[in-house]
């Protein structure tokens, strides 16, 4: 009998386990091929970048882009750059390397002055959104805790950014902010960033630029040829001597 | 046997419309591009469009058809599908106008993408596809319903138009049972896994769905290939087989003396002493100088936002709050759809990135049911968010975080669905002018928003009914994502100056020679996707222009 996924069943979806968190990133299926943040993943042999000569020139151009090294920063200022990978890391769950350049992707965007075509009339310019909120969730940090936002432990930057998302911060730099709206506005940009990137897409099996290629096999439970079947199992051992589908 | 050939190779050619022929079958884009007609800026040409999307690309082949000289001013550039869009999703935001605009209200509409385009083509270009008619009910919604508003025209004046543009979209789909029954030149596509899910839920709860209707080629078109499923047409089908104006208007409009100027942005529209439009002031982007075209009569296409816009730069003194807005209806009653949409979870991968995102959908929730407790309805569609889109739809169900990143790796087992709501037009969800200034130092867009009681029941409603049909579909989890889709109205048409900005020819009650070429002179929506019907108003309005041999000879003084 064929191995199949674990992930059948819907028990690690946050919505279905305590305080709708999922179940810690140790228990999660380590990547073999490719890359992925932090080396997990759900499916352990997909490499989205094997099939770059299937993509037409300049998609390839554009994806590839992304795998370079960034410059230095140009947006962010000194003082706001460990605040600044501080968030991206609480929000995108990024806790060690490797991991995607979220807040480079983010300086780049806004260095070159790239919008995202609308302001709500009680918000100041996405950019200056970013330097407001940052510097006020140092405020917090220092007021609360004695200490920079990007010193406090993970769980306290959690709990700062869960009050974050919940338009609850209040003083100083919050009272002239929409608390709510800012953390749209800046997770907006975070989450474009995060999954844009090649890694992203190892990590959640993303088939990825499609021409001229395109794709054959619509059906469910029926893969293109490179497309590679979920994990089966979070135990690498068992998972290499389980039979292969 | 060429003709026989020919006779027999894809689908039925329109009858005048040769643009999917005059395609190059090797390359994508608009070959004849280059056998463009240049009109001189002091030559007074028929007719100067502002905006080449649906409305001014439709407008302008029509009637160079029946010999009008005339000039499309586009803000954006003139594409090169090869060379300009890829098949990624961050990579394509090129395709959609996101210069400053602020949003207001107690409801804003979040902007950007998801509206209005840039570049030759228009929205279109990342148009998803589906191009529904709408009912003959939608026309009529105050004296039916007692909301909204009656249009000048009816449905049956646009029939023919809307036969006409789908045959030359073309626009596949199975037989429509609902508003007027038709059928489309296109058989019905194969259907995804994710669609599957959706329509066994719907038929589960007494829902009957149809696949379609998508402007997309199912078999092959002139030079124009059948679809390779590749689930991209948010980001510009690279492939040229879902439409867009681009490939299926303006090659026939070049081929018939028409000139496209590219990244030419409209600021003003002058108007003489007795009231007539006389041209366009635009800033050409690459020099930044600034030019005016003169035309014996002027059509505005830019969409709901950008056509009130440069309505209201056009300030004079005659027309002091902004050209045809001394009854102060410029830029009111522009409207949206609630589009929220919920999301089921399978234990199988579903993989919903492959398919177009238009697949299966249903309008039998359309007309005004009194039982449901408000007026007018929703329609049902399938859609099919990439990575980003499916993130954000993540993270407004609430999750951050490891959560987030929890739930995109469970990506491929989730298919979409998402409904279009109605929401009535009101005065005060207008746009005006914000004091803010955009890089050429005029004034940007303001949009206030704001939902009304029937609004809020008609989107409720709808939510219940995605629930119930992934309830019924046995899916293991859901996330909601509110948000909206398709803007319109804003200068819309009417029965008098003080009701509209245009009459039943879309023709402004102040200036006898401007006209609303876009959704922007729509007095309601209905809950059907608005492409399809922008490009058979404009292909009526064409056809009215045409019959009037007044408005063409520039020559004919007192002309209109």
């Amino acid at each position: 009998m064929p191995a199949s996924s674990r992930y059948r069943d819907p028990g690690h979806l946050p919505n279905r386990r305590p305080g709708r968190q999922p179940e810690p990133a140790e228990a999660l299926p380590r990547q073999r091929a490719g890359m992925t943040p932090q080396m997990v993943g759900r499916y352990p042999e997909y490499d989205v970048m094997r099939e770059m000569d299937s993509w037409d020139p300049t998609t390839r151009d554009v994806v590839e882009d992304r795998l370079k090294p960034s410059g230095p920063l140009r947006f962010f200022a000194c003082d706001e750059v460990a605040s600044a990978h501080a968030f991206c890391d609480t929000v995108t769950a990024q806790h060690h390397e490797p991991r995607i350049p979220v807040v480079a992707m983010i300086d780049k965007k806004y260095a070159a002055g790239r919008l995202d075509g609308f302001r709500y009339d009680d918000m100041p310019e996405d950019g200056e959104t970013w330097h407001r909120a940052l510097a006020g969730l140092d405020a917090v940090a220092r007021q609360r805790y004695r200490a920079r936002f990007a010193d406090c432990a993970a769980d306290v930057r959690h709990a700062i950014c869960e009050q974050f998302a919940r338009g609850e911060l209040k003083g100083g730099v919050w009272d002239g902010l929409n608390c709510k709206r800012a953390f749209s506005v800046m997770m907006r940009g975070v989450v474009s960033a995060f999954y844009s990137h090649p890694w992203a897409w190892n990590e959640i099996g993303f088939g990825g630029p499609a021409y001229p290629r395109g794709f054959m096999r619509l059906g469910e439970g029926v893969r293109e040829p490179f497309e590679k079947p979920e994990a089966v199992s979070d135990d690498p051992v068992r998972e290499a001597a389980a039979p292969r589908t | 046997m060429t003709a026989v050939t020919q006779l027999l190779k894809g689908s039925i050619r329109p009858k005048d419309n040769d643009s999917a022929w005059l395609l190059d079958p090797r390359r994508r884009g608009v070959p004849n591009r280059d056998r463009t007609v240049h009109h001189s800026e002091s030559d007074e040409v028929d007719l100067c469009i502002v905006g080449a999307g649906a409305g001014g690309s439709v407008l302008a082949q029509r009637l160079a058809r029946a010999g009008w000289r005339i000039v499309v001013l586009e803000s954006g550039p003139f594409w090169d599908p090869d060379r300009d869009w890829v098949s990624d999703e961050a990579g394509s935001s090129k395709l959609y106008w996101t210069e400053p605009r602020v949003i207001g209200g107690t409801d804003p509409v979040e902007l950007g993408k998801n509206n209005c385009g840039e570049g030759v083509g228009g929205s279109m270009v990342h148009f998803a596809g589906y191009a529904p008619r709408f009912h003959p009910s939608d026309f009529r919604t105050r004296s039916l319903d007692g909301v909204g508003q009656d249009w000048p025209i009816s449905y049956w004046d646009l029939r023919r138009h809307y036969e006409r543009v789908e045959r030359e979209l073309p626009v596949a789909g199975q037989h429509w049972p609902w508003g007027d029954p038709h059928s489309y030149p296109h058989s019905p596509h194969p259907i995804s896994a994710g669609a599957s899910r959706i329509w066994d839920g719907a038929i589960r709860c007494g829902i009957e769905m149809r696949v379609g209707p998508v402007a997309i080629t199912n078999g092959v078109m002139g030079n124009r290939p059948h679809c390779i499923y590749r689930g991209y047409c948010l980001q510009g089908c690279k492939v040229d087989a879902k439409a867009n104006p681009l490939i299926t208007h303006l090659p026939d409009a070049i081929e018939h003396g028409v000139e496209i100027r590219e990244l030419s942005r409209a600021v003003r529209i002058e108007v003489d002493g007795s009231d007539r439009a006389t041209g366009v002031v635009y800033i050409d982007r690459l020099t930044g100088q600034e030019h005016m075209q003169r035309a014996a009569n002027v059509a505005v296409a830019g969409y709901s936002i950008e056509t009130p816009r440069l309505l209201m730069l056009s300030e004079s003194a005659r027309f002091p709050h902004g050209l045809c807005n001394n009854e102060d209806q410029v830029g009111r009653y522009v409207m949206v759809q609630g589009a929220p949409q919920v999301a089921g979870r399978f234990p199988d991968e579903i993989r919903y990135y492959k398919a177009p995102p238009p697949e299966v959908s249903s309008e039998q929730y359309y007309e005004t049911d009194e039982n449901r407790g408000f007026a007018r309805g929703f329609a049902l569609q399938t859609v099919s968010p990439l990575p980003i889109a499916w993130a954000e739809h993540v993270l407004a169900d609430g999750h951050w975080g490891a959560a987030l990143r929890e739930y995109m790796r469970d990506y491929n087992h989730w298919a979409v669905l998402g409904v279009l709501c109605e929401l009535l037009p009101q005065p005060d969800n207008r746009v005006t002018l914000a004091d803010d200034a955009d890089s050429y130092g005029m004034r940007v867009a303001r949009l206030d928003y704001t939902q009304g009681e029937n609004d809020r029941a008609n989107i409720a409603y709808a939510k219940d009914i995605m629930r119930a049909i992934w309830l019924e579909a046995d899916a293991q989890d859901v996330l909601t994502i509110d948000r909206y889709a398709h803007l319109i109205g804003g200068c819309r048409m009417g029965f008098s100056p003080a009701d509209s900005v245009c009459d039943a020819d879309q023709r402004s009650w102040a200036v006898r020679n401007l006209f609303i070429a876009d959704g922007s002179a729509c007095p309601t929506q209905g809950s059907a996707n608005p492409a399809l019907t922008i490009m058979a108003m404009a292909s009526r309005l064409a056809e009215r222009l045409g019959s009037r041999a007044g408005f063409r000879a520039p020559a004919a003084a007192g002309a209109g």
